[in-house]
């Protein structure tokens, strides 16, 4: 068996077949960035075309206390007593969405730490309520991690936890948490919280149980180009068992105020190599996002062309990059998407979380609302929301 | 219907009958403004010379007239005291494209010299020849010059030894859709009008020129030939070959309108056009578009990368260590697009005090930086004696490099102290200055400065200075501002034209591009711009500037991430380290990066680093 090269890797891509280990590690070593990105392309016009996905979302962090310890967060507090430490009341995290009822987004993303003082009747409240607000809106929440240790933590089976979170409102699952799987890795950054095999296992039961749910790679910092191979390989591995995957988003490492500050950020080649080579190798996930809030919306428009088909949603307020010194808006408006998309040369469809079209874009169609590209007064370039 | 047409003698046998036409505009001028014209729609036929229509790309000629000869012109002659082997210079007048690839195709292929050219109007040339060094002599110089030198080619006739064919210098240009069949009748009366009348054109003329009548009747019914038939297109197609395949201009096909109506020919194919460009081949206009419009974002950063790999095969990516100092934010061109100025007598305007200055360039000093790089507005209460006296107080205070003054500011120098350019830039180096940054180009076409920056120096004005600062061995960078009103066929003339000029004086070192950085409150609504057309835009120039050396990356707008991938779409070169730069930044965009964040950029996207001075000299050895 000789070593895999760019042209046979790429006669297998044409041919539909399905890429090794190896194939996937000589990726990451081939200096020809465009050419990998021309064949993620390949890839991705063939399942997808211009079609280029978005959403009318908003995240909520509702508390940052945290009991793991990872070396890569910026976020997290640790005990809930320390200055910086903060958890929303419920009626506080109700009124992010309450607020916005005048537009209100299709989605809600909640992510948070891992706080040991809260009863699980928080969280359960915390959907209901949102649910009360607006019944149709979709609830993504809670990572892997956070579920796994909501099972430890309130001494219930993970199945049990996601029964009754489902009962509360729960739609699907983000895809956070995941890091990197491999234990040498997790070992090192984050080996307080739920290893690779139990994130992947809480996957497992929300899938079985009909639940969506996404998946990330945080990558970039202490792991080999081997990591990230097995990391992909593994998720593969249970989409192939599952189907219950939507979309893999790979998210770089920032390394702002955080116990790893002295590694350099993955640089934007990187970030494109890496989200490329996703796109070629899970070839049984749907979508492959630009997560704009990890990559700049800049070069989340070049993603769109190097193997990406989703650039996430309006996001309205992130606040766990930002931490972490990422210099992206912490929101999009609707319009800017659009006009992202657009300038990339791709066609907007804006989805549901489940990937219904909510709305097909025709060429050259602009948004109600939005800025006309030539009377655009009232926006800076990318408009922060306050 | 909109003719603009060369302002020759020779060309008035086909223009003059036109002007007595009802709805005919003539506009006469130098070759490139008639070809410009023709390419920014503002003419539907020209009468120009074949380089530029070769330039364009997909012009179709006009069956029936030209402007040609078979055999002897008179007009066009290379003067010299040597024998035609021992040609080492030639001077010659730079901007007369037709004849500069005649002389130098004849004289590779007839006499296998390929001389050093040097950029001279015909007048000064002959003034040039002595030694080996010779000159092309064109138009009324050429027709006086008798018998004086020992050697004078006449370039008609050594055409005609060489190919048996007739030359053509210039022809009547369009696109099928803009010219009726019941206009091109027009041109052909016009013709048969012009022919007649050529005994009172040269009466005419020859009340203004040292020339006799006789001799320019003579001229014009038997050295000149107005047809332009089967033979004629053999000729024009075989000097089109010859200049492609020596690298002069781009691959072109004569095409004949009558036949484009009934018969388009097909376009050249992408590929093969993006073929050519990787190798350095040099690409028309209209081929240039058809990349801008057609070709996808990997086959130009492949093609561009290509072409940076052969210029640079090292793999190194430079960098320089300079400081962005703007002297004065007083400007009185209020650009639609800029954040930056204040009028004058504004409360936040500003001069910089040497205080100031000083602690900036010590800074750069301290930093281990080799120059600075000055540019404000147009200040009037700035006289040239300032500049000089802050540019030697400098020089002797902190010795760094000066690259300094775009063209729009050496302008309002002269002007302000009514004084030539030339007269400006010799007292601003003897004062110190280094180097021109290539600044305020914008687009060099001037129906999109009219829009965007009414005040602003044309386009020809500064390319003008660019020209005299080159002449005089001053280096510069070029540059393009895009993603206003132009369109992408304007972005592409711009190009042409900053090749043109290097054709000519060599003197440009590198070209950045960017995309208008709007912000909020400014006049100007930016068009639809983005990241990716960004990349396509500078993979695009590296294609188009094919005697430009280097490519760099403007992080500065694009922010580092982006500035890094651009190194992989033809880019050799990222720019400056940042320590302030207040014109886009006025715009809201902020980017930082010291020396170290730069190389491990550079490093990340596959390549070695080094810095670099102005003339893109590497300072430090790669690594």
């Amino acid at each position: 068996m000789t070593a895999p090269t760019l042209a046979t890797i790429t006669t297998k891509v044409h041919a539909g077949e399905r890429l090794t280990a190896d194939d996937a590690l000589a990726l990451f070593l081939e200096p020809d960035l465009l050419a990998i990105g021309q064949l993620a392309n390949f890839v991705r016009e063939k399942r997808h075309g211009d079609r280029t996905f978005f959403n009318k979302n908003m995240r909520v962090e509702v508390t940052n206390v945290c009991m793991a310890s990872c070396l890569f967060c910026s976020f997290a507090k640790l005990e809930a007593h320390m200055p910086g430490a903060h958890t929303m009341s419920l009626d506080e995290a109700w009124r992010e969405l309450e607020t916005r009822m005048d537009d209100p987004p299709g989605e809600i993303h909640v992510v948070n730490g891992l706080h040991p003082g809260l009863p699980f009747s928080y969280y359960e409240e915390l959907l209901k309520g949102y649910k009360r607000i607006k019944p149709d809106v979709h609830l993504k929440c809670f990572t892997g991690v956070e579920i796994h240790f909501f099972a430890q933590h309130y001494k219930m089976t993970v199945r049990e936890v996601l029964d009754r979170l489902v009962l509360a409102g729960l739609d699907s699952l983000p895809g956070g948490g995941a890091e990197i799987f491999h234990p040498d890795v997790r070992k090192r950054i984050s080996d307080d919280k739920a290893t690779g095999d139990e994130w992947l296992e809480v996957h497992r039961v929300a899938h079985a149980m009909g639940l969506r749910s996404n998946a990330t790679m945080l990558y970039g910092h202490v792991e080999t180009f081997e990591h990230r191979v097995d990391h992909l390989l593994k998720l593969r591995e249970l989409q192939d068992e599952t189907k219950g995957f939507q979309a893999f988003i790979p998210l770089a490492f920032h390394p702002d105020g955080n116990g790893m500050k002295n590694l350099p950020a993955p640089t934007a080649v990187d970030d494109l190599r890496t989200l490329s080579i996703s796109r070629l190798v899970l070839d049984n996930f749907d979508h492959i996002k630009a997560y704009w809030v990890s990559s700049t919306p800049k070069i989340a428009q070049v993603a769109l062309r190097f193997g990406a088909d989703d650039m996430d949603g309006t996001i309205v307020h992130e606040t766990i990059y930002h931490a972490a010194g990422s210099t992206s808006p912490q929101g999009l408006l609707y319009g800017d998407l659009v006009r992202l998309i657009r300038e990339a040369g791709r066609t907007p469809v804006e989805r549901d979380t489940l990937y219904n079209v909510v709305r097909e874009f025709a060429p050259n169609e602009v948004p109600e609302g939005a800025m006309k590209v030539r009377d655009r007064k009232a926006q800076k370039h990318l408009a922060v929301l306050p | 219907m909109r003719i603009a047409a060369v302002s020759y003698l020779n060309a008035l046998p086909l223009t003059e009958g036109l002007a007595s036409c009802d709805d005919v505009e003539l506009f006469e001028g130098l070759p490139v403004d008639v070809a410009v014209r023709l390419a920014e729609q503002e003419a539907d036929v020209a009468l120009m010379p074949v380089a530029a229509a070769a330039l364009l790309g997909d012009v179709s000629f006009v069956r029936g007239s030209a402007i040609g000869c078979r055999g002897a012109v008179e007009s066009v002659l290379v003067l010299a005291e040597c024998k035609p082997s021992e040609i080492t210079e030639l001077a010659l007048d730079l901007s007369s494209r037709t004849s500069v690839v005649l002389a130098r195709l004849v004289l590779k292929a007839r006499f296998g010299v390929t001389p050093k050219l040097i950029g001279l109007p015909s007048r000064e040339a002959i003034g040039f020849v002595g030694g080996t060094r010779a000159a092309v002599v064109i138009g009324d110089p050429a027709l006086e010059v008798g018998d004086r030198f020992p050697l004078k080619l006449d370039l008609g006739a050594e055409w005609f030894a060489w190919t048996g064919l007739p030359f053509v210098f210039a022809a009547w240009c369009t696109y099928p859709q803009r010219l009726s069949r019941e206009q091109e009748g027009l041109l052909h009366h016009a013709r048969e009008l012009g022919l007649g009348a050529r005994a009172s054109i040269a009466a005419r003329f020859a009340e203004t020129s040292s020339l006799p009548k006789e001799r320019l009747e003579h001229y014009l019914r038997e050295s000149i030939r107005y047809e332009f038939g089967v033979d004629e297109q053999a000729g024009l197609q075989r000097f089109f070959d010859e200049a492609a395949s020596a690298g002069f201009l781009p691959k072109t096909l004569v095409r004949l309108l009558d036949v484009e109506r009934s018969r388009p020919s097909l376009p050249p194919s992408l590929d093969g056009i993006l073929a050519r460009g990787a190798e350095g081949k040099r690409l028309s206009v209209a081929e240039g578009e058809r990349l801008f419009h057609e070709a996808s974002l990997f086959d130009l950063g492949l093609a561009a990368d290509a072409v940076r790999l052969r210029k640079h095969p090292h793999g190194v990516v430079t960098y320089i260590v300079d400081r962005n100092v703007n002297y004065t934010n007083v400007c009185t061109t209020s650009c639609r697009f800029c954040a930056f100025y204040r009028p004058v007598g504004h409360s936040e305007g500003y001069v910089l005090s040497r205080e100031v200055l000083g602690a900036k360039l010590q800074e750069v000093v301290d930093a281990g930086g080799v120059q600075i790089l000055l540019q404000g507005g147009l200040n009037p209460e700035l006289p040239l004696t300032w500049y000089e006296d802050t540019f030697r107080w400098m020089k002797s205070t902190y010795g760094l490099g000066l690259h300094a003054l775009s063209p729009e500011e050496i302008l309002h120098l002269a002007e302000l102290e009514k004084l030539p350019v030339r007269t400006v830039l010799e007292r601003l180096r003897a004062a110190g200055l280094d180097s021109v940054p290539g600044g305020g180009a914008e687009i060099l076409v001037d129906r999109v400065r009219r829009h965007i920056a009414k005040a602003k120096c044309r386009s020809d004005e500064w390319l003008g200075v660019m020209r005299t600062a080159h002449q005089m061995g001053l280096r510069s960078s070029c540059t393009m501002m895009y993603g206003t009103v132009d369109t992408p066929r304007e972005r592409i003339l711009h190009l042409a034209k900053l090749r043109e000029l290097q054709d000519e004086t060599g003197g440009f070192t590198a070209f950045f591009c960017w995309d208008y950085q709007y912000e909020k409150g400014v006049r100007l609504a930016p068009g639809e711009n983005g990241t990716l057309t960004y990349l396509r835009t500078q993979a695009i120039g590296r294609l188009m500037l094919d005697n430009v050396d280097h490519v760099g990356a403007s992080w500065v707008t694009q922010g580092p991430a982006v500035g890094q991938v651009a190194l992989r779409f033809g880019a050799d070169d990222f720019g400056s380290v940042m320590f302030e730069e207040n014109v886009v930044s006025s715009a809201g965009t902020t980017f930082r990066m010291n020396a170290g964040t730069m190389e491990e950029r550079i490093h990340a996207a596959g390549f070695k680093a080094a810095r670099r001075n102005v003339r893109y000299d590497w300072l430090t050895t790669p690594v």
